[in-house]
């Protein structure tokens, strides 16, 4: 309603000086800024993806067994890095799905609001610790203990930066999650409970069916960060791409993959760069994929309660 | 209602099952906040606790003294002492300490550093020369325990020592490839840098997209796509703006592994978080106080630069003060665009090579696992200070300067 009535007033007025139109100009070009970031981030990854394919062929890529591109019989094989992704987001999942709901189930359901609000804080200091610091964390403090525990585990394993990650991406599944349960209409809740129901069952069987849209898309999206994040991965799990799915070998993940690759001196143009910038484009389709999805199955809930 | 619930359950055994599932599931939803709790707790400890350590340390060049702490030494009284106990005349002292060469050549051969203990009381100031080789490095309850074993074994220039590696030194160090020796200093100065940097840059852009599309943005399909292209753009992985900013500002821009690169791509990172911010603020201002302006003959810039921002500047700041610190902790994308690189010096301009508090952290972890254990983890107690001095004051400023409309 306001930004409307504004800019129709705005619009109507005869006459707009020169300055008034330059000002505007340059605030549409500053909003233009976002679009040509993601047209150049398009642009980088997909040109340099292009080249790379002219080079090595899409069944090398999608087919070979490991991600060796500076060895001197270099292979290509995503899978490999797909695999390491694969199980070190599992485990973050593992974590971070049962915790977050709860959390959500919590703040939505049980917490009186001055607790609801302490809770969120606590969430929020948990999201405000740097990845760096997690990949410390659970290089130097969890591995130690879990290698004590689980024989043959490796120094650099997906289970311990697994773990810590889940962590990392708790408060997304929680705030989401718990946004989702709010917007359950109180008439649903109070339905149940005059059927005699506890407030147990009106959790699990009203609430949680009825935002059960959001809380996917909670997940998804937390699955995407979880895809993303990088220094954990690089820290914690190690730069080993083979294609394994044993959580006590060391693995890499697309992310820690760039991380070396990257810091690794490599001359522009030349393959090993160019695979790199494809292992870039093969993360950013993966979860720019999560988010539209994500967002669709947001926007569809949305339309069911308002 | 629900005493009475609970009441019928008492005579019938699968209502009783029914509420006890309830009650078990009241206290599981607090479960993972004690969880978390406690492994932040955890964490927090498990740093301080690495940030102290027992060596014994061989001192091979100073005079090996140390110097009380009780008659209130700054460290450069310190140096002053230290270079009289080496037999220096008073002028000579004097030049030196007015020569910054000079010092900076002395704080690199040599460690000022304030102990806890050394063998001959606690709590001094010791200079020791960065020649130090480290015999022993052991974790804090170790070290206590075997602390009488290893003072018996002592030889001559040989200290045994509690030694905090988080001290105002520390601070002050520059890298090293000993871990003794290397410091923050060059990495402090390098975050300053590129978080102004960053500011500069995002700050105007990430704003004004926010007015456009409150303020000016007609409701049309490029408006709605310029919108639905910046929420895609905060769920982008940071590492591809590294992957970005490696394409476009390092290689394509030849800018290199330089600060202004750095800054660029981060400036793009949080762009979206400001303008989203930055948005919200603008969105509580009331329509009363536009079409007031308006009604006084003000034109549409007048009425949003006089009126409009004006009144959303704490909302804005709180949001650039949150962004600040994501830019803060932020890593991957610097570890592209060349923040990994060993530099020595801290930056001098725009177009210097940097490093930044988490990539220095990064990259004393994955060194060498053992020697910069205790580096990185004081780093990190550095670092999440300054995070959590950022929450504080952006928690403070949105209590201080709430409007209520």
């Amino acid at each position: 309603m306001n930004t409307s009535t504004s800019t129709t007033w705005a619009s109507k007025k005869p006459g707009r000086s020169p300055g008034e139109r330059l000002v505007e100009a340059i605030l549409f070009a500053t909003s233009l800024v976002s679009v040509l970031t993601t047209a150049a981030v398009i642009v980088v990854l997909f040109s340099e993806t292009f080249q790379f394919f002219l080079r090595i062929p899409l069944t090398e890529f999608l087919f070979a067994p490991e991600w060796t591109p500076l060895f001197a019989e270099p292979r290509y094989g995503i899978g490999a890095l797909l695999a390491g992704t694969f199980l070190f987001t599992a485990i973050g999942l593992v974590i971070a799905i049962p915790l977050g709901l709860l959390t959500a189930a919590y703040l939505a359901e049980y917490a009186p609001h001055e607790q609801s609000i302490r809770v969120k804080g606590i969430m929020e200091l948990l999201e405000g610790v740097p990845t760096v610091v997690f990949g410390y964390f659970a290089l130097l403090f969890l591995t130690p203990i879990l290698q004590n525990l689980i024989p043959g585990l490796n120094l650099f394993n997906p289970i311990s930066a697994g773990l810590v990650l889940g962590f990392a991406i708790l408060p997304y599944i929680s705030n989401v999650a718990s946004d989702a349960m709010m917007a359950v209409p109180r008439s649903l809740r109070e339905a149940a409970y005059a059927l005699g129901a506890t407030k147990f069952e009106v959790v699990t069987k009203v609430v949680f069916p009825a935002a059960v849209s959001g809380i996917v898309a909670a997940i998804i999206l937390a699955t995407s960060r979880a895809v993303g994040e990088t220094m954990i991965a690089a820290i914690a799990a190690g730069q080993r791409p083979i294609l394994t799915l044993d959580p006590r070998e060391t693995i890499a993940t697309m992310t820690s993959y760039i991380v070396q690759a990257a810091t690794g001196d490599q001359p522009a143009g030349s393959l090993a760069s160019r695979a790199l910038f494809s292992v870039g484009a093969t993360l950013f389709l993966l979860t720019l994929g999560f988010n539209i999805l994500a967002q669709r199955i947001v926007e569809r809930y949305r339309e069911r309660y308002e | 209602m629900q005493r009475g619930l609970i009441q019928d359950s008492s005579q019938n055994p699968q209502k009783q099952q029914r509420d006890r599932i309830n009650r078990v599931f009241a206290r599981a939803v607090v479960v993972p906040t004690v969880i978390a709790l406690a492994l932040i707790a955890v964490l927090l400890l498990d740093t301080l606790y690495d940030t102290v350590s027992v060596q014994v340390v061989e001192v091979t060049e100073t005079s090996g003294k140390s110097f009380a702490l009780g008659q209130a030494l700054t460290a450069d009284q310190v140096i002053r002492l230290e270079l009289a106990a080496q037999g220096k005349s008073e002028e000579e002292i004097a030049a030196f300490m007015s020569d910054p060469d000079e010092m900076r050549i002395f704080r690199l051969r040599n460690r000022v550093e304030l102990m806890w203990a050394t063998q001959d009381g606690p709590m001094r100031w010791v200079v020791s020369s960065l020649d130090d080789i480290r015999i022993k490095n052991l974790s804090l309850i170790e070290g206590l325990r075997q602390w009488n074993e290893l003072k018996q074994g002592l030889k001559e220039n040989q200290q045994l020592r509690l030694n905090p590696w988080l001290d105002y030194s520390f601070l002050t160090r520059d890298p090293s490839r000993n871990p003794i020796s290397a410091g923050l200093r060059v990495a402090l100065f390098g975050t300053i840098w590129l978080l102004t940097m960053t500011l500069l840059i995002s700050i105007p852009i990430g704003v004004g997209t926010a007015i456009y599309l409150e303020e000016y943005a007609p409701k049309n399909r490029l408006t709605r796509f310029i919108e639905v292209n910046l929420r895609n753009l905060a769920g982008v992985p940071s590492i591809v703006f590294g992957l970005l900013g490696l394409a476009v500002f390092v290689r394509g821009m030849q800018l290199g592994p330089t600060l202004m690169a750095a800054a660029l791509t981060m400036a793009l990172l949080i762009m979206p978080t400001i303008s989203i911010a930055a948005r919200e603020a603008l969105r509580s201002v009331p329509d009363s106080m536009r079409l007031a302006a308006y009604a006084l003959g003000a034109t549409k810039w007048q009425m949003i630069s006089k009126v409009v921002l004006p009144a959303t500047i704490p909302g804005m700041a709180t949001g650039v003060i949150l962004a600040a610190a994501r830019a803060i902790g932020e890593a991957a994308p610097l570890l592209m665009v060349g923040a990994a690189a060993y530099v020595a010096f801290i930056p001098r301009g725009p177009f210097s090579e940097y490093t930044v508090l988490p990539v220095q952290i990064y990259l004393w972890i994955s060194a060498n696992l053992s020697e910069f254990a205790n580096t990185a983890a004081a780093g990190i107690v550095v670092l999440l200070l300054t995070l959590g001095g950022l929450y504080a004051l952006a928690f403070w400023v949105r209590r201080k300067y709430r409007v209520e409309w």
